[in-house]
């Protein structure tokens, strides 16, 4: 086979005719390529003041946006309490019931080391020939045992403190036997008959026993489940306290002597405890 | 160490809380005061060598109808009558005031202390010890700790007497 013979007058006139027909795409093109350059060229130019600017943000996001955040966060909830109620109730009902849990098993536990006790064959022929009381009673106070947590000797009148005992630390005690005496004062102003006194203040958790002498109030602060004994023999070792004070008098302005003397009265000594 | 219960008496607004959050730090809620009319608050002074422990009942001011325990004021061995130098309707009576103090409590004397002196110009301050008709035992400001000291030292001085 021979060699194709080229018509260089046909080749002119496909050149003329592809630069008559592709003049546009041609100037489309170098347009696109010098927008492609002048593209690279700028982000060469500006990653890096980007990459600053990023950096900066992230660094310093706290302080400039953290109020604007925690502001807008708030404005959030309160315009949509019942979603935040409703997203929080899941949580909060799984963190309640794990205590409501973990205090029924302390709960139980206690219990069950006390039934125990309670019917071991000694216990059962102790309770034989003293039984007054049943068997729930029995445990529910052996469980919660009331607990001499404070005591306070106060001169009535002034609301001085004379002596104390406390099973923590109480700050300000004078403050508080000060503030206590206030509001005695002030519930048996307001509620009060003529002549009668405050005598017990209760809380959740414990209860707060005020015994009335002439010139002193003994207040004490007692925990747990306090049965009828327990209140007997506490009044019992309270007058005899009150007895001891008020026939020295000397114990009123010694407060290290009076507070050891509670000590041995209240605390000290097994039919409380 | 010797306990006293003062009292702190006189009109709403005289400015007794303020004189003893200058000398007192620890104390309890202002809620207190405003609930049961009274707030206790205690600091222990020296006094001629001897330490001693004011319990300082700081009573409500009252604009004279309100009741208040009478009890407050038993057991007190001093009181300080508080009074506001710059409003005239705070010892314009305080003859009246002193005669209730005295009958409450039972005492005698009671320290009588005229504050906000920082209100008052130098002249205005001569013309309200004029007019007033009993004799002002210090003059005090809360505000500038001026005298205040003074004041519950001159009170611990009558508590002891």
């Amino acid at each position: 086979m021979g060699k194709p013979i080229r018509d260089s007058k046909n080749d002119n006139r496909f050149e003329l005719l592809k630069e008559l027909l592709l003049e546009d795409d041609r100037e489309k093109f170098t347009a696109l390529s010098k927008d492609i350059i002048d593209k690279r060229k700028i982000s060469e130019t500006v990653n890096p003041l980007i990459d600053l600017k990023l950096e900066n943000l992230r660094e310093n996001f706290p302080t400039d946006f953290g109020k604007t955040i925690t502001e807008t966060i708030k404005v959030q909830i309160r315009e949509s309490q019942d979603e935040v109620v409703e997203a929080l109730y899941p949580i909060m009902g799984k963190l309640v019931k794990k205590f409501i849990v973990v205090e029924i098993a302390k709960l139980s536990e206690s219990i069950n080391k006390t039934i125990k006790e309670k019917f071991s064959i000694s216990q059962i022929l102790k309770r034989f020939f003293n039984g007054r009381k049943n068997n729930a009673n029995l445990i529910l106070e052996e469980v919660f045992e009331p607990t001499i947590e404070e005591v306070f000797v106060i001169e009535k009148d002034s609301g001085l403190l004379a002596g104390n005992y406390s099973r923590g630390n109480i700050a300000e005690k004078d403050m508080v036997s000060g503030m206590l005496t206030a509001i005695k004062s002030f519930a048996e102003d307001a509620f009060s008959k003529e002549g009668q006194n405050l005598e017990d203040i209760k809380f959740e958790t414990f209860q707060l026993s005020i015994q009335n002498f002439k010139t002193i109030y003994i207040a004490t602060a007692i925990s747990g489940v306090i049965n009828s004994d327990f209140k007997e023999v506490l009044l019992d070792k309270i007058n005899n306290l009150a007895e001891i004070i008020l026939r020295d008098r000397t114990y009123l302005s010694e407060e290290k002597k009076l507070s050891k003397l509670i000590q041995e009265i209240l605390i000290n000594t097994d039919e409380l405890n | 160490m010797i306990a006293k219960k003062v009292l702190l008496v006189g009109n709403f607004g005289v400015g007794k809380t303020s004189l003893i959050r200058r000398f007192v730090l620890n104390q309890f809620s202002e809620d207190y005061i405003s609930t049961i009319g009274v707030r206790v608050s205690s600091k222990v002074v020296l006094y001629e060598n001897k330490e001693i422990k004011l319990l300082i009942w700081d009573v409500a001011g009252t604009s004279g109808d309100e009741k208040i325990p009478k009890a407050y004021f038993l057991g007190a061995s001093a009181a300080m009558f508080v009074f506001d130098l710059s409003r005239e309707e705070t010892y314009l009576t305080i003859d009246n005031y002193l005669e209730s103090i005295r009958h409450l409590s039972g005492l005698k004397d009671i320290t009588i202390v005229g504050n906000k002196k920082d209100l008052l110009t130098k002249e205005e301050l001569e013309t309200v010890i004029e007019t007033i008709s009993v004799k002002i035992d210090l003059i005090t400001s809360a505000k500038e700790d001026e005298n205040v000291e003074s004041a519950f030292l001159q009170l611990a001085s009558q508590a002891i007497k």
